[in-house]
């Protein structure tokens, strides 16, 4: 999946604005094709991130590197679509041109972007609604209007901040379905988010930010991995051998709660779960369940940010 | 540019297809016209319906009818005097079918003294008009009584008509001082309109954009100055098509009105159609478009440092004052178009764009003062333009409370 160079890069970047730092030495690096999950309670900074990158902000230190080059999202606007936390369109305009003229902030041509919607208008379900103004739209096909002129150029990189945000059940499948199409695509998101379940399900990799700073990026999996592998369950079928001998071992567990034929375990620190599970056949015991409990990611995001960050609200979600 | 171009027709295209343009382009021109003619209209304008109670013994009140309906503003009756003829002539005015009544008696030769009752006294201009034909009436039997041939009299009497010409380098055929009033009256009445309007169309194309967040879409593609730069041109292409349509429109509506309208004398004293030359309409549109830009770069920063329309209308009021003081200017100004007053307001660039026009039209100006007041115009706006796109690219992405000025003075700096 990782290609040479990195398609999103930012080095160190901070933002302040007056009285306090919005985004404090961020780095992050978003390989081409991936689903990349920017998490982080509100105020964490993730829209001051965003707009940093889509070149809507200046970064008061650090740079930032699109497709490889030092520059950020004007440069390479025809290439990104870019859906902003708060929505909304002209009122007045009709829906066609609405469609057309920010296709043509994108640079693309009049005729094929009045093409291009037109399809896309077919495929969900608002043909008919082409003629018609914004406003006499209903809320949630205003979304789906937005959904189309973030991808009606065809971008390589779909930037979304908070895309599930004030979506209705049938919008967010659709918007759920337009991503995973997207990556099918070999294009690249990056969506923000601060529910974790969206996040656990959609992202290939994540970065979880709070008061502006890394806590912690990678891979979901290794993330789970190092942050969340340490609870075992483990379950005897009658004969428990020397468990108890094995489960005192301060080396391979930290902490244990045995009842008997079940046992749930927290492994200590560098202890890998394979040499328990040797040690336990080797004692005799016979297992009926051997578990590695992953976290979820809202558990390994509350134990990083710790549960008051994790609820409060920013107060500054708008910077 | 290509994208500049795009935000230029999408605010061109959007407007004009607005009712609101075409209501503009229609009743625009009904409403300037009012602004126009109703001072004179309130000032007494109008053919009036009197009657004259002629309680003279010699031919006076003969005369005085018949020169009052030779005026063309008033249609005279001549009633002789007689028991109630008083009550039943102030019921009429009462219910509206006379306007009032003039009550002549003999004393009027020998004291100068007559009495006119009517629904509206105050209409200054027709009472000077009733004046003026009482008094020449009265003066001719009076000469007469003293002996003059009424052959004399008349010839004495025949009226001298003044033409004015203001001399100076460029074309005044036809150009007498009331059409230089009214010519410049006029243009200043449209310029502060037409710069105010279209100002605050650019504010709310602004506040739109902030408000429904499209402008983040929009500055991640273009910068904001090019954003902000293709609004202004885009409404300022509006206001030049809504000027041709009134200006051509006009062309037609005078070219009909060579057949004269019984027009009252009193309206045509004070205001006439003006011959409007090349250069007067040049002067016009370098002035407006001159103040266009100035100001729409203001309003745009104003939109761009609101959050609501309500915000946008409070922080808009020095703007809209600086224009309405330009404006009030203009009056002075017609008074004295070469007093200090007047040379300093037609080269300070925030009231040069209604104060140099309206000179222009009243009166001879110097080459060289036109050109440094252009100069220093073209100056400000670039001046003012480059500070109002570092508080508009500030301000279109902040949301909360409105700047306060030191927080103004750190965005522009920033």
């Amino acid at each position: 999946m990782t290609s040479p160079t990195p398609l999103v890069v930012l080095d160190r970047v901070s933002k302040r604005f007056a009285g306090y730092t919005a985004v404090d030495e961020l780095s992050l690096s978003i390989p081409t094709g991936v689903v990349y999950g920017l998490l982080g309670p509100n105020g964490a900074g993730k829209t001051t991130t965003i707009r940093m990158i889509m070149d809507i902000l200046q970064p008061d230190a650090g740079a930032v590197r699109l497709f490889g080059q030092p520059s950020g999202g004007r440069a390479h606007t025809e290439r990104i679509g870019y859906l902003p936390e708060e929505r909304g369109l002209y009122r007045k305009m009709r829906v066609l041109d609405v469609l057309v003229f920010l296709a043509e902030m994108k640079g693309m041509e009049r005729r094929s972007a009045r093409d291009r919607a037109a399809q896309w208008l077919e495929r969900l379900g608002l043909a008919q609604w082409a003629q018609r103004r914004i406003d006499e739209l209903s809320k949630g096909m205003q979304q789906k209007v937005q959904f189309i002129s973030t991808v009606l150029h065809d971008p390589d990189l779909v930037v979304l901040d908070e895309p599930f945000s004030g979506l209705d059940p049938v919008n967010t499948q659709a918007m759920k379905d337009v991503v995973l199409d997207l990556r099918r695509r070999g294009k690249t998101i990056l969506f923000s988010t601060h529910i974790m379940e969206q996040a656990e399900k959609l992202c290939d990799q994540l970065c979880i930010i709070a008061r502006g700073r890394k806590l912690v990026d990678g891979a979901l999996g290794d993330i789970k991995r190092t942050h969340g592998g340490h609870h075992l369950v483990v379950g005897f079928d009658g004969q428990t051998g020397g468990a108890a001998h094995v489960f005192a071992d301060r080396a391979l567990v930290s902490k244990v709660d045995n009842y008997g034929q079940y046992a749930e375990l927290e492994l200590a620190a560098d202890a890998d779960a394979q040499r328990i599970l040797a040690a336990l056949v080797e004692s005799g015991a016979r297992l009926s369940r051997f578990e590695l409990q992953e976290a979820s990611l809202h558990k390994i995001f509350i134990d990083l940010v710790g549960p008051d960050a994790a609820h409060a609200e920013g107060g500054r979600s708008d910077a | 540019m290509r994208k500049v171009w795009a935000v230029v027709r999408r605010e061109f295209v959007e407007r004009v297809r607005r009712r609101w343009f075409w209501i503009m382009a229609l009743v625009g021109p009904l409403f300037f016209g009012a602004v126009f003619v109703l001072p004179t209209v309130l000032a007494g304008g109008g053919v009036r319906n009197i009657a004259v109670v002629d309680a003279t013994a010699g031919t006076l009140g003969g005369r005085i009818t018949d020169s009052l309906n030779a005026s063309h503003a008033f249609e005279a009756v001549r009633v002789p005097a007689g028991r109630g003829v008083i009550d039943s002539l102030t019921r009429q005015v009462e219910h509206q079918r006379i306007s009032g009544f003039l009550i002549l008696t003999d004393a009027a030769v020998d004291s100068g003294r007559a009495e006119y009752r009517g629904s509206n006294v105050s209409g200054f201009a027709a009472m000077r008009a009733l004046e003026r034909v009482v008094g020449e009436a009265v003066s001719a039997v009076r000469l007469e009584r003293a002996g003059v041939d009424p052959k004399v009299v008349a010839e004495a009497r025949r009226p001298i008509q003044l033409t004015t010409h203001p001399i100076g380098g460029r074309s005044v055929a036809g150009e007498t001082a009331a059409q230089s009033f009214s010519l410049a009256y006029f243009m200043g009445i449209i310029l502060y309109t037409a710069i105010l309007l279209y100002g605050i169309n650019v504010m709310s194309s602004v506040l739109e954009e902030k408000t429904t967040r499209i402008v983040e879409v929009l500055v991640s593609s273009l910068r904001p100055f090019e954003l902000m730069a293709g609004k202004v041109l885009g409404v300022g292409a509006v206001s030049i098509l809504q000027f041709l349509i009134w200006g051509v429109g006009a062309r037609l509506l005078l070219a009909r009105r060579a057949s004269p309208v019984a027009a009252s004398d009193a309206a045509d004293e004070i205001f006439q159609v003006p011959h409007v030359s090349g250069a007067t309409l040049a002067i016009f549109m370098a002035y407006f478009l001159g103040g266009f830009f100035l100001y729409s770069a203001m309003f745009a920063a104003v939109g761009a440092m609101s959050s609501t329309e309500q915000e946008a209308r409070q922080a808009q009021q020095p703007v809209a004052w600086l224009l309405v003081l330009s404006f009030i200017s203009m009056f002075a100004l017609l008074n004295d178009p070469n007093s200090t007053l007047a040379v300093t307001l037609s080269l300070v660039p925030l009231s040069s764009p209604i104060a140099m026009p309206v000179r222009w039209a009243a009166g001879n100006i110097p080459g060289y003062e036109i050109a440094l007041s252009l100069v220093i115009l073209v100056g400000s706006i670039i001046g003012v333009t480059w500070t109002a796109a570092r508080i508009y690219r500030v301000g279109i992405l902040m949301t909360g409370k409105r700047p306060n000025l030191r927080e103004l003075v750190r965005w522009v700096r920033a």
